[in-house]
C-alpha cells in the first residue's frame, strides 16, 4: 500500500513534509518524495491530510470484565470500570495502548489472556504495585499487598508487554506504594508512573519529584488540581500554586528527566490550569487519555478529543504529535514504536485537522472555544486498514462488478 | 453641621426610599415570577429544529425538561423560565435514536460468538456519542443466560438496553449452538418474557440457523405465546430458503427481517435481483403486508449494490439499525449516525431517516412510549449537527460512496440527563481562578 501525498510529521526521523509512506507485508517500506503510483497495488491518496505515526496512548484501562468489588467504586480490575480498547482506538488514530495498572501481578495473566490477546489494538501495560490491580480503592490501602519481588517476577515473564509499574489512590500520610513501585522498577529497570496523592494533609510532590523519583519516572493527572483546589486541605497537589503559577521545581523536575503525562480522565484537566501551564511554558512529556468508563462520554471522549485540545490551547500539531508518539515511546522504552522507520511495524495515523467552531470541555464543566479538530481518516494497525473514516483505501461502489 | 445633618437624614431617607423600592421590585418580581413559574423548567433546548415523525413535528422549537420527563415542546419558550438554557441554533433535536439491532452481551468468556463475550460490546462506547439512548440487543443471550446478561450488561449500562430473546436457550454462543433444535423451547421462551421480563424482552431471534424453516418456526411459536414480533438473520442456508415463503407463508405481519441489503454467496437470497438489479416483486407485497424489514447494517450484511437500486425502486426500509459488534465497530458501519448519513448520502430525505430511527422501531418492538417526544414520556434526545462537506461511505465490500452531508451528535439527553456534549455547549466557558494576591 502506498499512502500518498499527506504531510508527514515523523518527530524521531524529523520528517515534516509532503512524503509518501510504502508499507509492504506490515512494515514501513520507505518513506520519500515521490514514489510513482505504479509500484504499488493500492494507493491511497492522502492529499490535504496528516501522516503521523500510530498514537500510543499511555494511560487506558482497558481490563474490561465483570468482577464486582463489592462496594462502590471503580471495578477499574477485570471490571466494569474498563472499558475495550477497540472500541476507542482505531477511530482515534491510536494503535497502541498502554493500560495504567488495571492489573496486578495476580491477576496479570487474565489481563493478557481476556483482553491482550484478543484485542487488535498493541495493548502494552503497566502493572499495579498492588497483587489484585485496581479493583478498588480500599484494595488501593493494602500495603501487605504490594509486593516488589512477585512483581518484579511477573514483569519478568512478559518483559515485551509490561512497561512498567504503578502506584495510585494511596491515601495514606506517606510514600509506601510509591517507594515500592519504585523498588520493582529498579530490579526491572522500568519506569513508575504514579497517579498521586489521595492523603489529608497533601503530600509533597516536591519530595515525590526529587526525593523518590528517578529520571524517567512518570507523574499522571498533570493538569488535575488548579489554584483553587491547591487551597484544599487534602488531596493532590497542583502543579500551579495559589496564584495560577508554575511551580519553580516542576520546571526543574522536567529538567531532571521526570515525566509528566496528561492522563485526562474523568477529573482530571482543569483548563485554567493546562492553559496557564501552557501559556508559562510547562509542556507535558505526553498526551494520553485515561481512558475509562468515566471519561469516555464525558469531557475527555477519545485520544483525538485530547489531542485537538492542546492544538487549541495553542500548541503546535508538531508538538501535540511529538507527545503521542515518540515521546510515550521512549518514556516507555519501547524505541521500536512511535515512528515511521523503514522496517518498523506499520502502524499509521492519517488524520485531518477540521477548522470550524468546536468546544472542548475539561473535567470540571468548562469549555474552551476553538477552530481545530483532529480527526482520524485512515488508521493501519501492522500495514492493515484498521480504520478508514470517510472510505479513502475503497473504490467507487459502481467502479467494482459484483 | 445643620447641613451635613440634613445630608445625613436625606441620605438615610434616601437609603430608606431605595430600600423600599428595592422590596416593592422584588416582592413584584416574585409576584410576575411565581404566576410564570420562573425556572420551572431544567433544561431547555432553544432555537433547534425538531424532528418528532409521531407528533408530526418538523419546524422550529423549543423543548424543555423537567426531570426526567419532556415537559414542553413550543415554540418561543422564555429562557428565564429554564434553569439552564442551551443554545442550539443550526442544529437537529429528535427523540434520542433507537438502534433496534445490536449486541451488547459484553463479557469474557473466550469461547463464545457474542454471548458473555468480546463480539458484543459495552452498550455506552457507542450509543450516546451518536444520538442512540435505547439498544436493543438482537438475540445475543437465550432463555438460559438473560439473567446473566440482565445482571452484567443490561443493569450497568446507563443506555436503555432492550433485548430480543434467542430462539435458543443458550444464545448466540457459537454458529453449531444455533442449530441445536432441542434447546429451542417456546414455552420456555415466552415464560422468559410473560413472567419475568415483560418490559425488557420485545421479541424472539432467529438466526444462522442451516436447515429448514424449524428456527424460524419455533420463534415464531414462541412469538405468539408470548404476544412479541421475531426477528430474523435467515443467513446460513444450503441450499438458500427461499424468503417469499418466510414472508408470506411463515412471517406473520410485524415479523422482522433483518439485514435486508445484504447480497452473499449462497446462504441467504437477495431482496434485489442479482442479474436484473430490480426489487424483487413480493419484496414490495411483503412490506405492504406488515412484514418489517430492518437494515441491520453488520460486517457483512450492507451492499450498495442492494441498497441503492432498491432505494431507486421506491423500496425504504421500515427500520435502520447497525447490528452492532467487534467486526462491524471499526469497518463499514461504524456506529448509528454514520449508518444514517449513508441513508442521506444515497437520497433518503432526513425526515424518512429519523422516523425509521425512532418512531418506527419503536412501533416495530411495541415500544410507543419510546421514539417521540411527547410530553410526559422520559426525556431521552438527541441533538444533531448536519455537517457538510466532502464524506465517504463503505459497504461490507469496502466500495464506497460520496455524500455531502453527515449526521453528528452534538448532545445526547437520556432520561432529562445530559450524557454526551461533543462541544461543550451546555457549559459555561473555562474562568481563571481568583488568585489570593
Amino acid at each position: 500500500m502506498l499512502i500518498k501525498g499527506g504531510h508527514v510529521i515523523d518527530p524521531k526521523n524529523k520528517i515534516d513534509g509532503i512524503m509518501d509512506v510504502a508499507v509492504k507485508d506490515g512494515k514501513i517500506f520507505r518513506v520519500a518524495s515521490n514514489i510513482p503510483a505504479n509500484t504499488s497495488k493500492k494507493t491511497v491518496d492522502a492529499t490535504g491530510l496528516y501522516v503521523s505515526p500510530g498514537f500510543i496512548d499511555m494511560h487506558v484501562h482497558v481490563f474490561a470484565g465483570a468482577e464486582d468489588p463489592g462496594y462502590a467504586g471503580f471495578g477499574i480490575s477485570n471490571g466494569f470500570g474498563s472499558v475495550a480498547p477497540d472500541d476507542f482506538t482505531f477511530r482515534s488514530g491510536v494503535t497502541t495502548v498502554v493500560d495504567a495498572g488495571s492489573s496486578g501481578w495476580r491477576n496479570f495473566p487474565a489481563f493478557k489472556k481476556q483482553t491482550i490477546d484478543n484485542s487488535q489494538t498493541r495493548v502494552l501495560a503497566f502493572i499495579s504495585i498492588t497483587g489484585h490491580g485496581m479493583l478498588g480503592t480500599v484494595h488501593a490501602q493494602d500495603t501487605t499487598d504490594m509486593n516488589p519481588v512477585t512483581t518484579a517476577f511477573i514483569m519478568k515473564e512478559y518483559p515485551d508487554i509490561i512497561v512498567g509499574i504503578k502506584a495510585h489512590h494511596y491515601q495514606g500520610h506517606d510514600f509506601t506504594p510509591v517507594d515500592r513501585a519504585i523498588a520493582a522498577g529498579r530490579i526491572t529497570n522500568k519506569p513508575i508512573i504514579v497517579d498521586f496523592g489521595s492523603s489529608t494533609p497533601k503530600l509533597s510532590i516536591e519530595e515525590l519529584f526529587m526525593k523518590h523519583f528517578r529520571p524517567g519516572d512518570i507523574f499522571t493527572h498533570t493538569f488535575s488540581g488548579s489554584a483553587t483546589s491547591e487551597l484544599a486541605p487534602g488531596g493532590r497537589q497542583s502543579v500551579v500554586d495559589a496564584n495560577n503559577k508554575v511551580k519553580p521545581f516542576i520546571f526543574e523536575a522536567q529538567k531532571q528527566g521526570r515525566i509528566f503525562d496528561v492522563g485526562h480522565g474523568g477529573g482530571a484537566f482543569v483548563w485554567s490550569t493546562a492553559i496557564n501551564s501552557f501559556k508559562q511554558g510547562f509542556l507535558p512529556n505526553t498526551i494520553s487519555t485515561d481512558l475509562y468508563r468515566n471519561s469516555r462520554n464525558a469531557g475527555m471522549k477519545d485520544m483525538a478529543n485530547v489531542m485537538s485540545k492542546f492544538l487549541n490551547m495553542g500548541m503546535s500539531v508538531q508538538d501535540v504529535v511529538l507527545r503521542s508518539t515518540w515521546n510515550p515511546a521512549n518514556v516507555i522504552q519501547h524505541t521500536d514504536l512511535g515512528h515511521l522507520s523503514v522496517g518498523a511495524e506499520a502502524d499509521v495515523a492519517v488524520f485531518n485537522i477540521r477548522e470550524g467552531k468546536f468546544g472542548f470541555m475539561d473535567a470540571r464543566g468548562s469549555v474552551l472555544n476553538g477552530t481545530k479538530k483532529l480527526e482520524a481518516e485512515l488508521t493501519l494497525r501492522a500495514g492493515k486498514v484498521a480504520w478508514d473514516l470517510n472510505g479513502i483505501s475503497g473504490p467507487q461502489w459502481d467502479a467494482v462488478s459484483k | 453641621m445643620r447641613i451635613k445633618t440634613a445630608g445625613i437624614s436625606e441620605f438615610i431617607q434616601h437609603q430608606f426610599v431605595q430600600i423600599v423600592q428595592g422590596i416593592t421590585a422584588v416582592l413584584v418580581l416574585i409576584l410576575i415570577s411565581s404566576a410564570v413559574h420562573a425556572q420551572e423548567i431544567d433544561i431547555l433546548l432553544k432555537g433547534g429544529h425538531v424532528i418528532d415523525p409521531k407528533n408530526n413535528i418538523d419546524s422550529k422549537m423549543d423543548v424543555a425538561i423537567v426531570g426526567d420527563k419532556i415537559f414542553r415542546v413550543a415554540k418561543d419558550i422564555p429562557a428565564n423560565t429554564s434553569k439552564k438554557t442551551v443554545d442550539i441554533s443550526g442544529l437537529y433535536v429528535t427523540p434520542g435514536l433507537i438502534d433496534m439491532h445490536t449486541h451488547v452481551f459484553h463479557g469474557t468468556d473466550p469461547n463464545s460468538m457474542t454471548a458473555n463475550s468480546y463480539g458484543g460490546l459495552q452498550a455506552d462506547a457507542f450509543s450516546f456519542r451518536a444520538g442512540v439512548t435505547t439498544v436493543v440487543d438482537a438475540g445475543s443471550s437465550g432463555w438460559r443466560n438473560f439473567p446473566l446478561f440482565k445482571a452484567q450488561s443490561i443493569d450497568r449500562a446507563q443506555t436503555r438496553v432492550l433485548a430480543f430473546l434467542n430462539v435458543v436457550g443458550r444464545g448466540m454462543v457459537s454458529r453449531f449452538d444455533q442449530q441445536d433444535v432441542s434447546d429451542m423451547n417456546p414455552v420456555m421462551n415466552a415464560h422468559m418474557i410473560n413472567k419475568l421480563y415483560p418490559d425488557i424482552l420485545v421479541g424472539i431471534k432467529s438466526a444462522h440457523y442451516w436447515g429448514d424453516f424449524t428456527s424460524v418456526d419455533k420463534a415464531i411459536e414462541s412469538g405468539k405465546l408470548a404476544n412479541v414480533p421475531v426477528i430474523v438473520d435467515f443467513g446460513e442456508h444450503t441450499p438458500v430458503n427461499p424468503i417469499e415463503s418466510l414472508f408470506m407463508e411463515h412471517f406473520r405481519p410485524g415479523d422482522i427481517f433483518t439485514h435486508t441489503f445484504s447480497e452473499i454467496n449462497g446462504g441467504r437470497e437477495s431482496i434485489v435481483d442479482e442479474k436484473s438489479r430490480k426489487v424483487k416483486p413480493f419484496v414490495f407485497a411483503a412490506q405492504k403486508r406488515g412484514i418489517i424489514f430492518d437494515v441491520g447494517h453488520g460486517a457483512g450484511a450492507f451492499n450498495f449494490n442492494q441498497a441503492i437500486p432498491a432505494i431507486k425502486q421506491g423500496f425504504l426500509p421500515n427500520t435502520i439499525s447497525t447490528d452492532l459488534y467487534n467486526l462491524s465497530m471499526n469497518a463499514a458501519m461504524k456506529d448509528m449516525s454514520n449508518v444514517m448519513s449513508k441513508f442521506l448520502a444515497m437520497g433518503v430525505s432526513l425526515n424518512d431517516v429519523i422516523l425509521r430511527t425512532t418512531w418506527n422501531p419503536a412501533q416495530v418492538i411495541k415500544r410507543p412510549d419510546l421514539g417521540h417526544l411527547s410530553v410526559g414520556t422520559e426525556a431521552d434526545i438527541a441533538v444533531f449537527n448536519l455537517k457538510k462537506g466532502n464524506f465517504g461511505y463503505m459497504d461490507v465490500r469496502r466500495t464506497k460512496i460520496s455524500g455531502t452531508e453527515k449526521l453528528e451528535a452534538e448532545l445526547t439527553i437520556r432520561a432529562g440527563r445530559v450524557v454526551w456534549d461533543l462541544n461543550g455547549i451546555s457549559v459555561p466557558e473555562w474562568q481563571m481562578p481568583a488568585t489570593t494576591n
